[in-house]
Parts: structure tokens; C-alpha cells; sequence
């Protein structure tokens, strides 16, 4: 009963903080433009919050430079269980027009964090970012608290 | 005591460290930490042909992208002897003007978030959206367009979508002024606006202020006055104020937006028929070009050797700008919030102004004179 | 007081009311506009496989060329392939396309049909004139119609060129269709002043076996093209393009050499005065006289003027092949110079 009731709200509340790696802020504008009346993202309860420490999806835009390397780690570890990681944009994926010889740009993110989901496009239009977290978000943070709950019992079971 | 603004935050759209120091709550002086957003644009830029180059310049700064494209084509033509045809030139002023209507809604709209005035921030951002709208009717995209290749641009317009351009004009000129009222003529927001980051003329003048910031404290210079296309075919003046605090800066920018409809209507009237692009071939040689983005004068040095590009240099506006804000007007602020408003008023850009150099310490030369 | 009129003002209006009770996105703010510019549609039995999308496209991820398993009834398709995670949606793939109908569609960009197109491109065909023998096989194996005769010879269309390098593979004569580097003139100028400056000075250091030659012989020189490999990196540093230069540059060369037999001179002065560029003087201190070698333009005045035959003049032509074991040498003949005595004895005769 009570783990029903705790599924219910962490699909239709979630927290988002927006970490930009050094990118050229394209995709941190649509984002900004997500917040706008028309194409609003609180409808949907999703808050925009200023804090790692109290987010349940992080989303990252820009490529990776070099003086991000290690904070990116420190960020991820900060952020509290259950977590998603979604990469907005090409640069976080490929690292699009940055990665080519004489780029100081170390591509894709996922050799430093695990990354869970990907919107492409350079950059991606606001109703295609919303698209994707809403195909993507409730199910998959209703699945990993599950998957985390599995893994606490078969550790305390040992 | 030091208090730092971390690279994370929600009203900063890009990461840097802001260092301020505090007596009790005042802050007496500030400082500022770059180098996140380093990439390496202009050594890519090296050896490659302007097919390649053009849409890499787009992505130096997505919220001022257009200008960049619009002087990487200008340089080129210049080193060429060409001019694009009359028709494409009235298309890119159309184009210039849009972008920097929604670039300045954007600034102002990121000053009222800071200062957490919820409502005069949603307000601006849905009226920010008309300006988008019209801006991927004429191109094909909201942000990074690629519209612009040397000798025109690629995308004609016909009479549907002029009309269908005024029609959002036409919204954004109703509600415009109703909502600047409610800046102006609120008192408590002049109690935090009003005298708050103050910037002389004597200091804007040293630390080489321009665009808005510049002029909000009595510098009269705006580079549109010495482009071929407004100083022969448009109508246009330069607006400036005297003050230089928070306040004066805002309201510059409020008032620039019925100018650039002005000069959008005076394009869509005016405009020649013909064909809107020509073919270009680029030589060996240097020139220089200097253009006027939403923050002030972006300056393009570039030297070709045969067909590929040999070296260029990129001057952007916020380099000094967000100088003279650390080093002049973040001196006796009130509050730490008030500080982190006057660094959102003078609407930086961190990406347009990642530079590098290597030193070596022992003889004090430099190695790699590395930009971006 | 103003201020709290205009609030109570805006809440009383009726769009305010209409929002509140309906506060929902519209639906159309989520359909994708008419002018919209999406990621490329690949039509993929259009294609021809010249590979122009990949030569101008400005990302390195986005689009490669993809061929298919060849079977029983068909033959593998070669199409493009576009990787969404790496495109920039700028649309120059669909602009540059130059099959027809075209393969590639984003946007409107595939309805732009100019004259000129602009896939850049390292290199620029022409034809040789001297040596074209006009068999026309270029003009039927360009895919696009680039090549045509215009006024009786065979030239080759700039603006719809699209250097896929068909035409220097049909061509039968070597040197006839050339693929030529339009990038760094200044660095191919001085890897060729190179090889002609050491061509030269080892022809001119053989003069006791050149002053020996009748005149109607002729002498046969090899060298080895590895004396100067190391110098012509440095100036290029790509192989492949410094070859090219070094083979188009001997190749079909000819050159004048001058041989200067200073124990024969009498110091009479004539040469200098004839010299039209002033590349030779008289040194009094030393009492001789003096060739500057860099003036010279080796056009045999003096070789015409001494009457004691003090300077020489010969003819020098190259081939660049490979010798059994592989190693590269330009080999070299060289004549005495037709413009002979006889004609300076008429002017003596008749003066």
C-alpha cells in the first residue's frame, strides 16, 4: 500500500536540475523557453530546482572540456537515489561539430557518467525536449527505485 | 568574508565562479573565475575551407548566434571585392533585428528571475515567443538557423510570410508597453533598481564598455551607423541614456525593441526584387569586418591562404563588458542579491568569450596564443 | 495605487479568465511548422555514389556511405546513412546533391537548384590543351555533363564540377586531365623551385663531359629523386600531395643550362654590354668577370655574342620513373643548343 502511494508520486513529481557542461547555450535557451507560458513545463510536475543535492533528474547539454571532467563526477555522486541522467542535444552524445582535430573537447559523456537517455538535434525544439521526458521519466524513475529496493533487500538478506 | 556563486546556479545560464567579498552584507568587491567553456574554435577553424567553418562560427554562442554568421559572410565577401544583392541584404537586416529583439527580451526577462519577480519574468518569455515564431518562418530553425552562406542567404520569402511576420509584430507592439509600465512605474522595484550598480562615463570609457551597457552610461556609439546597408537605404539613430545603474541599463533595452520594429517595417516596405545569391571565390589575402550583435561590436580579422582559411581572430562584446562589471560596477552594492542582478544586467555571454594563453614562466613568453 | 488598479484590471479581463479555467498548452504549439528544417530523408535508389554529401558535410559523425550485400537478382545499393546523434540539420547534404531526382531531402533545402554549386573540394580539374588528343572519352564519363567541347576544345565547367575525378581515371593520355592542388600556391611554388634549382646544378657541375659533346649528340644523366625527399617534406609535409608536385613537375619539363669556361676568356667586355638584364659584370679588383646566377634568364644572347666560346648552351629534357629495384630517379637528356656557330659566322661574314 504504501510503496503504490510512493510510486504514484514520484511519477507525477519529479525534480530537474540543468548542469551545462560548457556548450554554447542553444540547448540551455530551449530550455529556458520550456519554462515560457506556452509550451510550460509545470503543468506537467516537473519543478526546476537549483540544487543537485535535491534533484531527481539531471540533464546535461554541452560537450565535456577539460575542466569539467572531475566535477561532473562529483556532481553525479551528490545527487541523491533514485537518479536519471539525460543528455540534451548531440554534444553530450557525439560531440557534433566540437570533436574534430584542434577541439579540446573530450566526447561523449558517457566515459565519465552513466547516461540514461538521449533527445537529438542541435538544438532540440521545446516540444520535442517535453516529448521525450514525458515518454521516458515516470516509467524509468518508478523502475530504478524498484530496482534500488531489490537490490537493499538481497543486500541485507546476505 | 569570500562568498562564491557557484558554476551551478539557475538564474546563470553558463558556468563561472563569481568570488565576492562581504563586509557584513555589503559587497565592496568582486571577482571572476573563467575557463569552463574553453573548446578550441578558432584552432579548428584552421585549415579548412568555408564550407566548414561557417555553421562551427553559428555555435560559438547560441543566443547571439546569427550575428556571427551574417560577419563570417561579410569578411569573406569583403576579402572578395563582392556585395551579396539588394534583395538578401534587406532579408539579413530583417533577420539581425529579429534576433535582437528576442535577445533582448531574454536579458531582461533573466534580470527579473534573478531578482525573483515571477510574473514580469513569464510575461516577457511569452512575448519573447512571437520574435521566434517569425524567426523560423524566414528560416527553418528557433536557435542556429544556417541561413547565411557567402554571397546570400538560402531561404526566399514571399508575401505570406511578410504578412504573417506583422501580424506578430503587431501583438508584440500591443502588449509591449503595458508591460514595460509595470517596470517602470513600480516602487519597489525602484528602490531595487534605481541607483544600484553605478557606472560612470569616465569608467565605461576605460574599461572599453559597448553595445547597451555602454550607452546606458552616456557612450553614444553604435556600430549600425557604419554598415552599408542602414547608412544608405534606412532610416536609424542611436538611443542612449546618462544614469548608468541597473535601472538605466533595463530600460535601454526596453526601448531599443520599437526601433528595430520600426526598421523592420521600413525594410518590408522598401524591398527590391531580384535574386538573392551570388557565387563568391575566396583568395589569398587579409580583411577586417566589424558588425553590431545584441551586446554590442563583434569584430571578425581573418587571413586566408589560397581557398582554406590560414588564421582568424574573433573580437566579441562581452570580453570587456563582463571586465567592466566585475572591476566597476560590483563596488558597493547593497546586498549579495543585489550583486548577483547587476552581474544578470549586463547580460553576459561566457561563451563568446573563452580565451587561452600559455605562458612560460621563466623566459615570460608565449607559446600558444590559443583562442577560444 | 496605479499599480494596484492595473492588477485588478488584469484579473478582470477576459483572456485572463478563458486562461484560468482552460490551462493547458494548445495543441498546435506541439505540431512542427510548415518551414521547419528536420533531419534528412534518404531515398536511396537516386543515389550515385560521388560522395559530395560527405565531402561537404560540416560534422565528422553525421553521414556516411553505406553498400548493400549484392544478391541473385540485384546489385548492392550504395546510399547514405545519417547518424542523428551527430547531425547538425543544416541541410548543405540535400543542397549539393547533384543526382536528379535527388537523394536526399530536409526541409526546402533540396529545392535550391543554382548554376553554381559549392562542395568544397582540395582539387580543381582542367584539361591540358597541349596534350589533349580530343577522343572525348572525359565528356562520356563525367556523371553530371561537367566536360563539353566549347569553341573546338575540350574544357571543363567550374561551377558544375563536382571532383569525383571519373575523368583523369578515363582519360588515356597521362598529364592530359589534371586534378591540380588549389591550396597552399605559395608552398608548391617553392617545393618546384626546389626540384628545377638541384635539377640544374647537377647538370651544370657534369660541364667537362658536357663541353666534351659533338653536336649532334647527346648526353643521358639518372638523378635520384631521394637527394631531395627530405627537403620537399619539410615544405609540404603530405606525401601524397608533394609526389604529385614532384611527378607533374619533371615530368615533360625542359630547361636551358649554361656552361661557363672561364679559361678561355679574354675579358673583352662584349657580354656585358649585350646582356639585356644586366646579369653579368666585371669585377675590376679581381679581373674577372662575374654571372649572376639568379638574374639570368637564360635567353643566349651571350651565346650568341662571344666570339672565343667561352659559354655554352644546352637543351635538358626529364622522365621520372622507377628503375628495377624501385627507387625513383628522373632521367635526363641533354643536347647542345641548335642555335649554332654557323649562324654567327653569317653575321661575322656579312659585318
Amino acid at each position: 500500500m504504501l510503496d503504490r502511494l510512493k510510486d504514484i508520486v514520484r511519477k507525477t513529481s519529479i525534480n530537474v536540475c540543468i548542469v551545462n557542461c560548457g556548450g554554447c547555450n542553444g540547448c540551455d535557451v530551449e530550455l529556458v523557453a520550456c519554462l515560457s507560458p506556452r509550451y510550460d513545463l509545470e503543468q506537467y510536475g516537473i519543478y526546476l530546482q537549483n540544487n543537485p543535492r535535491d534533484a531527481d533528474i539531471i540533464l546535461l547539454t554541452g560537450p565535456v572540456t577539460e575542466q569539467w571532467e572531475d566535477k561532473l563526477r562529483r556532481i553525479y555522486a551528490k545527487t541523491p537515489e533514485p537518479k536519471l541522467v539525460l543528455a540534451v542535444g548531440n554534444c553530450p552524445q557525439t560531440g557534433s561539430v566540437f570533436a574534430q582535430e584542434g577541439g579540446r573537447v573530450s566526447a561523449p559523456a558517457s566515459n565519465f557518467i552513466p547516461i540514461d537517455g538521449a533527445v537529438s538535434g542541435c538544438p532540440p525544439s521545446p516540444p520535442e525536449i517535453i516529448n521525450a521526458i514525458l515518454n521516458v521519466a515516470p516509467d524509468a524513475m518508478v523502475a530504478k527505485s524498484h530496482e534500488n529496493k531489490k537490490i537493499k533487500d538481497d543486500e541485507d538478506e546476505v | 568574508m569570500i562568498v562564491p556563486i557557484g558554476p551551478v546556479h539557475p538564474g546563470l545560464k553558463e558556468p563561472l565562479r563569481l568570488k565576492l567579498e562581504t563586509q557584513g552584507e555589503r559587497v565592496v568587491k568582486a571577482e571572476i573565475d573563467y575557463g569552463y567553456v574553453h573548446r578550441g574554435i578558432e584552432k579548428i577553424m584552421e585549415g579548412k575551407t568555408w564550407q566548414k567553418c561557417i555553421y562551427l562560427a553559428e555555435r560559438i554562442c547560441g543566443i547571439c548566434s546569427y550575428e556571427h554568421t551574417q560577419s563570417f559572410a561579410e569578411v569573406l565577401e569583403h576579402m572578395a571585392g563582392v556585395y551579396a544583392p539588394p534583395r538578401a541584404q534587406f532579408l539579413r537586416v530583417i533577420t539581425n533585428e529579429l534576433d535582437r529583439i528576442q535577445s533582448h527580451y531574454l536579458a531582461n526577462s533573466t534580470f527579473f528571475k534573478c531578482l525573483d519577480h515571477e510574473l514580469l519574468f513569464m510575461k516577457v518569455l511569452e512575448l519573447r515567443e512571437y520574435a521566434m515564431d517569425s524567426i523560423e518562418l524566414l528560416t527553418g530553425n528557433r536557435v542556429n538557423m544556417g541561413w547565411n552562406v557567402l554571397g546570400g542567404v538560402r531561404m526566399d520569402a514571399n508575401e505570406e510570410h511578410f504578412n504573417a511576420i506583422l501580424e506578430n509584430l503587431k501583438v508584440i507592439e500591443e502588449n509591449h508597453d503595458r508591460i514595460v509600465e509595470l517596470f517602470s512605474e513600480g516602487s519597489v522595484l525602484a528602490l531595487r533598481t534605481k541607483g544600484v550598480g553605478e557606472m560612470t562615463r569616465e569608467e565605461a570609457l576605460k574599461g572599453r564598455a559597448v553595445g547597451p551597457i555602454g550607452r546606458a552610461s552616456g557612450l553614444k556609439h553604435d556600430c549600425r551607423e557604419f554598415h552599408p546597408t542602414y547608412r544608405d537605404h534606412l532610416d536609424f539613430s542611436p538611443i542612449w541614456r546618462k544614469e548608468g545603474d541597473n535601472y538605466a541599463r533595463v530600460m535601454n533595452r526596453f526601448d531599443e525593441i520599437p526601433q528595430s520594429i520600426d526598421l523592420i517595417k521600413q525594410a518590408i516596405d522598401n524591398m527590391p526584387k531580384g535574386d538573392i545569391r551570388v557565387p563568391v571565390e575566396v583568395n589569398t589575402g587579409y580583411s577586417e569586418w566589424v558588425n553590431e550583435a545584441p551586446r554590442g561590436e563583434v569584430k571578425y580579422m581573418c587571413e586566408t591562404n589560397g581557398n582554406l582559411i590560414k588564421h582568424i581572430s574573433i573580437r566579441t562584446p562581452s570580453i570587456t563588458n563582463i571586465d567592466s562589471c566585475a572591476k566597476y560596477m560590483l563596488t558597493n552594492v547593497p546586498t549579495v542579491a543585489d550583486a548577483v542582478a547587476t552581474y544578470a544586467s549586463c547580460d553576459p555571454c561566457i561563451a563568446c568569450a573563452e580565451r587561452v594563453q600559455v605562458l612560460n614562466r621563466d623566459t615570460n613568453e608565449k607559446i600558444v596564443k590559443d583562442m577560444f | 495605487m496605479s499599480s494596484l488598479i492595473w492588477y485588478v484590471y488584469e484579473f478582470a479581463r477576459k483572456t485572463w479568465i478563458n486562461r484560468f479555467t482552460d490551462a493547458k498548452s494548445h495543441k498546435e504549439s506541439v505540431e512542427k511548422p510548415s518551414r521547419f528544417r528536420d533531419f534528412p530523408v534518404v531515398i536511396k535508389e537516386n543515389c550515385i555514389g560521388c560522395g559530395s554529401c560527405i565531402a561537404s558535410c560540416p560534422s565528422p559523425t553525421a553521414i556516411k556511405l553505406v553498400r548493400d550485400e549484392t544478391t541473385e537478382e540485384a546489385e548492392g545499393l550504395v546510399y547514405p546513412v545519417i547518424n542523428e546523434g551527430g547531425c547538425i540539420r543544416c541541410g548543405f547534404c540535400a543542397e549539393v546533391c547533384p543526382s536528379n531526382p535527388k537523394t536526399l531531402e530536409c526541409g526546402e533545402n533540396h529545392l535550391i537548384k543554382e548554376d553554381f554549386n559549392i562542395i568544397p573540394s582540395k582539387r580543381r580539374y582542367i584539361v591540358d590543351d597541349y596534350l589533349c588528343i580530343k577522343c572525348n572519352s572525359c565528356i562520356k564519363a563525367c556523371p553530371v555533363d561537367a566536360v563539353s567541347v566549347v569553341d573546338g576544345h575540350v574544357k571543363v565547367n567550374q561551377l558544375k564540377c563536382i571532383a569525383c575525378g571519373e575523368c583523369v581515371k578515363a582519360c588515356k593520355v597521362k598529364g592530359a586531365m589534371k586534378g591540380i592542388f588549389i591550396d597552399n600556391l605559395q608552398d608548391q611554388r617553392k617545393l618546384i623551385k626546389l626540384v628545377v634549382d638541384s635539377l640544374e646544378k647537377y647538370i651544370e657541375a657534369q660541364q667537362e663531359d658536357l663541353e666534351k659533346l659533338a653536336p649532334e649528340s647527346l648526353l643521358q644523366l639518372k638523378f635520384p629523386i631521394s637527394n631531395i625527399w627530405d627537403e620537399a617534406l619539410k615544405i609540404i609535409p603530405d606525401t601524397e600531395i608533394a609526389h604529385e608536385i614532384i611527378e607533374n613537375a619533371v615530368d615533360r619539363l625542359k630547361i636551358r643550362v649554361i656552361t661557363w669556361n672561364s679559361e678561355k676568356c679574354m675579358k673583352c667586355q662584349m657580354c656585358v654590354k649585350e646582356c639585356p638584364i644586366g646579369a653579368i659584370s666585371f669585377d675590376e679588383e679581381r679581373d674577372t668577370i662575374v654571372r649572376d646566377h639568379d638574374k639570368c634568364c637564360r635567353c643566349s644572347i651571350c651565346f650568341q655574342t662571344c666570339p672565343f666560346a667561352v659559354i655554352k648552351l644546352f637543351l635538358a629534357k626529364f622522365v621520372l620513373d622507377s628503375d628495377d629495384e624501385g627507387n625513383e630517379y628522373a632521367f635526363i637528356t641533354v643536347t647542345p643548343s641548335q642555335l649554332d656557330h654557323d649562324f654567327i659566322k653569317g653575321e661575322h661574314n656579312a659585318g
